[in-house]
């Protein structure tokens, strides 16, 4: 099983465009798919037009793994599950403070769901917190949206800086490119530019669209309504390149 | 434990005629997929093996598909194999999956075609006021043969999603206020019904409904006529030679019916008696050298893993000289099966041994048959006793022939009458029983595949090669026959000894009387 996820530190870049739609690609090419929507916004959540999750007491790591089992929810799509966003999760941080080896716990918890699954998918909230730490420490692969502009660069070398203060393994960040727009001068220059810091830079590049943004009217992934857009075969893309780096 | 509990269980309901998906959209968004048909042909053996192994083996549209049996429906895919040709025996079968789950189940059987239907599907995906989908449906109706006929059962699977039950049971309770049932035949026993195929427990060893007062004559003539209907039910497979456990049932039955002719005397007039043990002989002998031929062929892999690989090419062309002795013998086997003269036999002795017919008086027709045969089974189980006491390493093969056919001969008896003994004590015995048939078995097989094979090369004089691999053969043979041998006797001692002999006598021991 891998435990895959998508996040970055700024709003706005794609990030749950990204987890929604690498779900249906990863369910797609045969890999039976959890969605985890951390994010307490619950976009994720929305776009598979599921409700909220129940709330659950979370106490220890069996408690938590408990509580979200019980919230799984079978999507529209076979071979893809969601466990729903819940405005509870913002106490995430509280709960693992007080767990021992609380860096690590929930890498222990989606352990229990290994059985199940070939992949776990996060969609995290943008921010780093106790809760972002532990997502680092949980995945295989830490994909990052990142659109080709200044500010973006900038929160990237952030994130990278907090990697080596906090002796995460490097190699585990996986940028690519989000919302491109290959006309704007200014994208394209980053584009030549930013992959040669970062040698984990995925060579698959999502441009912008107004159908990814329609996603919201449709309550489903692009891929499900928009079978061969330029952004669906993108996404589809991304995801063939993702598989083959973690392997099988 | 894992993560997500594996517990999608799908609701399966019969439903009244008339109603479509659409009743459910006075509460539900209800997407209607446009409807699918196929005409599936369902296959099994004569035994039932893959219904009652829990198990649905179909074809349609050039492949075979082997289901899970879920009551009368079909349950879940388990695998399929596309087929140019049909399939008669699991051997016929590629792919490795289904091999495994058809030898389990059809062992040497062959599958015939039990039933056709044709299966109308519309997919429903019923969704609430989000518009997610809670559940999806299978709405289906079955008819006989490959056209639309007129539908047998109108059916529908709800198929919960995950983390979606209880919205899933309102649906069901909305079905079932509408007048479905969740009990019921499903499609596939419906169908299995209306063409008259109902799936049934093949035995060779019926019940009798006997008890120890039922009067001999009465007894044996239910014993035999249920023996013979068996015979007779195995006739058309033997004529159109779908398998060889056909013929083998068949002869089983002639032999054991002739048997307990001459197991418990003087029940009817004793030259009726002869004349029917004969005319079961005759019919039986008809078919000696088809059950040899088929004997020989199916220890094919068998032989040819007793010989070292250089050796074995030089059997194939007696295989060959069998098979096609073989052709030629089932010919002739259904030819005399299908003649008005077998017919007749057959029929004359049914007719002899049916309730109806009346009979001359004999001496023993009239006694309650509990003490009849125990005292019978008691005096075989003595008298086994007695041949095996004077078998030892020296005694010539001949006398383990004899005990042989004793063991047989007591087998038969007690599991003609095992409905009149207690049950614990009677499976212990017959346990015993088997074990020493066993051992003797294979002492007596290795023996006469010995014989037969020098028969064999004596008649063709055939080149070197092939004396070579009869020569190679019989010397393994005459091993085993040592080996088997060599058991006997601790068999022997299991059915022989002291504690054997005791439950022996306590069960069916009778008092002394005149």
């Amino acid at each position: 099983m891998k435990i895959l996820s998508s996040y970055s530190i700024k709003g706005g870049v794609g990030k749950t465009a990204l987890a929604v739609n690498l779900a249906f690609a990863l369910r797609e090419a045969g890999r039976r798919t959890l969605l985890l929507d951390l994010d307490p916004q619950g976009a994720a959540t929305f776009y598979f037009r599921v409700a909220s999750a129940e709330k659950f007491r979370m106490r220890d790591a069996d408690s938590l793994a408990e509580g979200l089992r019980r919230n799984i929810r079978e999507s529209d799509f076979p071979g893809l599950d969601i466990i729903p966003s819940n405005l509870g999760y913002r106490h995430f941080d509280i709960l693992l403070d007080g767990m021992a080896k609380r860096r690590k716990q929930l890498r222990k918890v989606l352990e229990e769901f290994k059985p199940d699954y070939d992949v776990i998918l996060m969609d995290c909230p943008p921010n780093i917190t106790l809760l972002s730490e532990n997502v680092f420490r949980a995945s295989d692969a830490i994909l990052v949206p990142v659109i080709p502009t200044v500010l973006s660069r900038r929160t990237l070398d952030q994130l990278a800086g907090f990697f080596r203060d906090e002796d995460l393994p490097d190699g585990m960040l996986r940028p690519f490119f989000s919302m491109v727009q290959k006309r704007n001068r200014m994208h394209r220059e980053i584009m030549d530019d930013l992959p040669v810091s970062y040698p984990g830079f995925l060579k698959t590049v999502i441009p912008f669209s107004a159908d990814v943004e329609k996603m919201g009217l449709h309550r489903m992934p692009l891929l499900a309504y928009s079978h061969a857009s330029t952004a669906a075969m993108a996404y589809r893309a991304l995801c063939g390149e993702i598989l083959s780096l973690a392997g099988p | 434990m894992g993560g997500r509990v594996q517990n999608k269980e799908s609701v399966r309901l019969t439903l009244p005629g008339g109603f479509g998906p659409e009743c459910l959209q006075e509460e539900w968004d209800v997407d209607i997929h446009p409807q699918e048909s196929q005409t599936l042909a369902f296959w099994d053996t004569f035994e039932w093996g893959l219904w009652f192994g829990g198990h649905i083996l179909y074809s349609s549209g050039g492949a075979y598909h082997l289901c899970a049996r879920e009551g009368g429906w079909l349950g879940a895919a388990l695998c399929e194999e596309r087929a140019g040709t049909r399939r008669r025996f699991w051997r016929d079968f590629e792919t490795g999956a289904m091999r495994a789950r058809l030898e389990r189940m059809l062992g040497l059987r062959g599958l015939a075609p039990v039933a056709e239907g044709t299966f109308r599907l519309r997919r429903c995906d019923v969704r609430n006021s989000v518009g997610k989908i809670v559940c999806r449906l299978e709405w289906s109706s079955v008819s006989a043969g490959k056209r639309r006929d007129e539908d047998l059962l109108h059916s529908c699977r709800v198929l919960p999603l995950f983390g979606y039950e209880a919205e899933t049971a309102r649906v069901v309770e909305h079905l079932v206020r509408r007048g479905a049932r969740t009990s019921g035949d499903g499609p596939v026993e419906t169908l299995l019904r209306h063409v008259g195929r109902v799936p049934r427990k093949y035995t060779l060893r019926p019940v009798f409904g006997l008890e120890m007062d039922t009067p001999a004559r009465e007894a044996l003539g239910r014993i035999v006529c249920a023996i013979l209907e068996i015979a007779e039910r195995n006739v058309p497979g033997i004529v159109n030679d779908l398998d060889t456990e056909f013929l083998h049932d068949y002869r089983i039955c002639l032999r054991k019916a002739r048997s307990v002719l001459s197991l418990v005397k003087d029940v009817y007039p004793a030259e009726d008696t002869r004349r029917m043990r004969k005319i079961l002989g005759d019919l039986a002998r008809q078919t000696n050298r088809l059950r040899d031929l088929d004997v020989y062929l199916l220890a094919r892999d068998e032989y040819m893993g007793l010989l070292p690989p250089v050796l074995r090419p030089a059997l194939e062309g007696m295989f060959r000289d069998f098979s096609t002795e073989r052709e030629r013998e089932v010919r002739r086997t259904v030819s005399k099966m299908r003649a008005a003269s077998t017919r007749r036999l057959l029929r004359e002795v049914a007719e002899y041994f049916s309730p109806e017919t009346h009979h001359e008086p004999s001496p023993a027709a009239g006694l309650p048959v509990g003490a009849l045969v125990f005292r019978r089974i008691y005096k075989r189980y003595l008298k086994i006793r007695g041949i095996a006491a004077g078998i030892g390493a020296e005694t010539p093969d001949e006398a383990v022939h004899r005990l042989r056919i004793e063991c047989k001969r007591l087998r038969y008896l007690m599991e003609f009458f095992a409905e009149l003994f207690p049950k614990e004590e009677g499976a212990e015995m017959l346990r015993l029983l088997r074990r020493l048939q066993n051992r003797l078995g294979e002492f007596n097989d290795a023996l006469v595949q010995q014989r037969s094979l020098m028969n064999y090369w004596e008649q063709k004089r055939s080149g070197s090669k092939i004396a070579l691999g009869v020569g190679g053969l019989v010397a393994v043979l005459y091993r085993r026959q040592q080996q088997a041998r060599g058991l006997i006797d601790e068999a022997l001692e299991g059915f022989c000894g002291g504690s054997t002999a005791a439950a022996f006598k306590h069960t069916f021991k009778q008092p002394v009387s005149n």
